[in-house]
């Protein structure tokens, strides 16, 4: 009993003194605003911003209002984030799968990969890859074309799409049913194989079935897709769709340095998996991919999630280095804010507050994951 | 205890409010400390970059040294440190730092800020566009659909979407922060057009291999007055004002530092107009006693520093590697053309 009362007290007086702690601060920064003539104010956020971004999913010009410009920011880091944890994820899964899988020349090409990538920092590797991919790609009048697909030039990839229309949704439809049709086939096909033993394939003829689905209609004459091809056209390729060479470049970069952080931690998590389940899987006739698949990374997973989450959280907040090579991020458009309305304060904590919100976002679906695959286990 | 705390509390704001009432608080705590503490750029080749002994050499800091000689016999006395663009300004309003020789232009918002004072145009800029010759572009009006780079977070941004919004022109902007980037993607052609200060694109085109393959075009798309910035004061404003006439009247008078002493050996048989610029006894000396200033001011600031065309020839002229004419131009002195009207001293 008395033990506990001490530790109420310790406890009350360390919330007491973060409030104090707190109240410090905030009346320190009113008191040395008001001294410098600063009024804090969010107002700005409806003014007309005046700048273009390079690139947005969402439509923004001079002519949006700093709120508006800044959501396109936050989109922005938001699409590199999840295209980077994509990327560092299967780079990193394949190569702590490499560096954990026997075979001596697989052991040393990832163990070398790793200990380069865990000891440069990422904003080298970025601007290295930067410079490199920016002298070495053609310009855009001499880009270079796959197969009169694709043109590929130092400014940006691209591409043909499909405009706006009945196609383009039909289109996205059948992207949506594909893995649907694909999960609920796969729950019928396990319990067919734990009645009768047999197997069905699943992933593959549905996916030849979208794929008719998409071309069928479209041979027949029933949908006509709208495609709109690049073209070149004065300065740049006009029509079609681009991915910008700044962006592939922060994608690369990002995958490749966390892809092998996470690969130690996939190598770890595989370490920790007993060597029993490993003789026992080789016992049971099953080949290495499908003792990988199906015995080793279902254990090793569980190990793995809790600091695979923090992986993720470090790339989100590494998009930032995204401002040094153009791409119009959460901070680049901060920073460009920063220096139009004079207003440090207001955006950083706007920035910060996006910044703990993805983060928080991010941890939480990490933690439901993890939940659901230890419950698996128990 | 208290007592301790309370008595320094009690001096701080009765010597704040008697600092106020003071005519000239800031020259007063200049002249107290013997120290001029004033803002440059951390790196900008011909204004302001750290020599071999980290001291700040260039255009822009022959200005903080022409204030220290003016107010305090020295020119080596001014304290000049390196900030970056937006901290400069508020490291003034918050009376972090006396004056700043930044190239910081002087617009109506920025001057409408009662911390701070615009003094004196000490360079006449404008933000143009550069390209490499292969592309055959003679004029910015024949940029449409081109991609643009330009430095992240300056007024570039700003001044090239006005531009282009107002001449209907379509563009797409690349905002690169790392310079070597930017430099890099301009001149591989991942960008057609490099936009930023012609000054500034005149120091980079340098930095290409082949400099000659790349032309800045003529279109001048904003007004850069490059102003000298200081804490308000109107003694000090006055003071930083009239040195830098000193350094025009100089220049047209053909004053240089190394002839200066000549000069003053034998100043009676000099023209009016030097006799009443160097004489204690004439134009200079008056002001130096109303202002608050050592009575030969106006020599320290000539012999140490020199007159504006010397320090333009130093820092940014023929001799240089940035080679910028200067004839013709607005920069050049209003007997030959440009915008530098010397004031008169008498």
């Amino acid at each position: 009993m008395r033990v506990l009362r001490s530790q109420i007290f310790w406890q009350v007086a360390a919330v007491g003194l973060l409030i104090w702690l707190g109240y410090i601060l905030a009346q320190n920064i009113e008191a040395n605003l008001a001294k410098s003539n600063i009024v804090l104010s969010f107002d700005f956020l409806s003014a007309q911003a005046g700048f273009d971004i390079s690139e947005s999913l969402l439509s923004v010009s001079a002519t949006s209002s700093y709120g508006a410009v800044i959501l396109a920011g936050v989109i922005n880091t938001l699409v590199l984030a999840v295209c980077c944890i994509v990327g560092a994820t299967i780079i990193g899964v394949m190569m702590g799968i490499m560096r954990s899988g026997g075979h001596y020349l697989g052991e040393r090409i990832a163990g070398l990969y790793i200990e380069i990538t865990r000891n440069l920092p990422k904003l080298l590797i970025l601007l290295a890859l930067y410079l490199a991919m920016v002298t070495t790609l053609p310009v855009v009048r001499e880009s270079w074309s796959v197969f009169g697909l694709i043109e590929i030039s130092n400014r940006a990839v691209y591409f043909p799409i499909v405009e706006q229309g009945f196609g383009l949704w039909w289109l996205w439809a059948m992207i949506a049913v594909w893995p649907i049709a694909i999960c609920v086939l796969g729950k019928v096909a396990r319990r067919i194989q734990d009645k009768t033993g047999i197997r069905y394939p699943v992933i593959w003829p549905v996916t030849m079935c979208v794929l008719i689905l998409i071309a069928g209609p479209a041979m027949i004459g029933l949908i006509d897709y709208q495609i709109s091809w690049p073209v070149l056209k004065g300065f740049d390729f006009a029509g079609g769709g681009r991915i910008s060479v700044q962006f592939v470049v922060l994608v690369l970069a990002l995958s490749i340095y966390h892809g092998g952080q996470v690969a130690e931690l996939v190598r770890g998590a595989i370490a920790s998996v007993p060597v029993g389940q490993f003789e026992a899987a080789k016992a049971s006739g099953l080949s290495f991919a499908q003792m990988t698949r199906l015995v080793i990374l279902p254990q090793a997973i569980r190990a793995a999630v809790p600091s695979m989450g923090n992986q993720y959280l470090n790339i989100t907040k590494n998009t930032s280095i995204a401002l040094a090579v153009g791409y119009s991020d959460l901070v680049s458009v901060m920073t460009t804010s920063i220096n139009q309305t004079f207003r440090p304060i207001e955006l950083m904590t706007v920035s910060m507050c996006v910044y703990l919100g993805i983060c928080l976002i991010v941890s939480w679906l990490v933690n439901i994951y993890n939940a659901r695959v230890i419950a698996v286990r128990a | 205890m208290k007592v301790r705390f309370v008595l320094p509390a009690a001096f701080a704001v009765l010597a704040g409010f008697a600092t106020q009432a003071n005519a000239g608080p800031v020259m007063d705590k200049i002249k107290a400390e013997d120290s001029l503490v004033c803002l440059v750029n951390t790196n900008s080749p011909g204004f302001s970059v750290p020599d071999s002994q980290g001291v700040y050499q260039g255009f822009n800091t022959d200005f903080c040294r022409m204030t220290a000689a003016a107010i305090l016999g020295d020119a080596k006395k001014a304290d000049i440190r390196g900030i970056g663009f937006s901290d400069s300004m508020k490291t003034i309003v918050a009376e972090g730092a006396d004056m700043a020789s930044r190239s910081i232009t002087r617009t109506g918002t920025r001057d409408a800020n009662p911390g701070m004072r615009f003094v004196v145009t000490t360079y006449y800029d404008g933000q143009g566009f550069m390209i490499p010759k292969k592309l055959g572009v003679n004029h910015a009006s024949e940029l449409n659909g081109a991609t643009v780079c330009a430095e992240e977070g300056s007024t570039t941004l700003l001044n090239i979407a006005d531009w282009f919004g107002d001449r209907n022109i379509e563009y797409r902007v690349e905002n690169i922060a790392d310079k070597s980037a930017r430099l890099q993607a301009f001149f591989a052609g991942k960008c057609d057009v490099l936009a930023s200060d012609r000054t500034a694109l005149s120091s980079d085109r340098l930095l290409a291999d082949n400099p000659g393959d790349f032309a800045i075009l003529p279109e001048v798309i904003s007004n850069e007055p490059l102003t000298l910035l200081s804490r308000p004061d109107d003694a000090f404003e006055t003071a930083i004002y009239w040195a830098f006439q000193v350094m025009l009247n100089a220049e047209a008078m053909g004053v240089t530092s190394e002839n200066i002493d000549g000069i003053m050996a034998d100043l009676a048989n000099q023209p009016k107009g030097v006799q009443r610029l160097f004489g204690q006894d004439s134009a200079a000396g008056e002001m130096a006693q109303q202002i608050g200033l050592p009575a030969d001011w106006s020599y320290q600031i000539i012999k140490q520093v020199g007159n504006y065309g010397e320090v333009y020839d130093r820092h940014l002229g023929p001799n240089t590697s940035f080679d910028m004419a200067r004839t013709a131009t607005a920069n050049a002195l209003s007997q030959d053309g440009g915008l530098l009207y010397p004031d008169p001293i008498r």
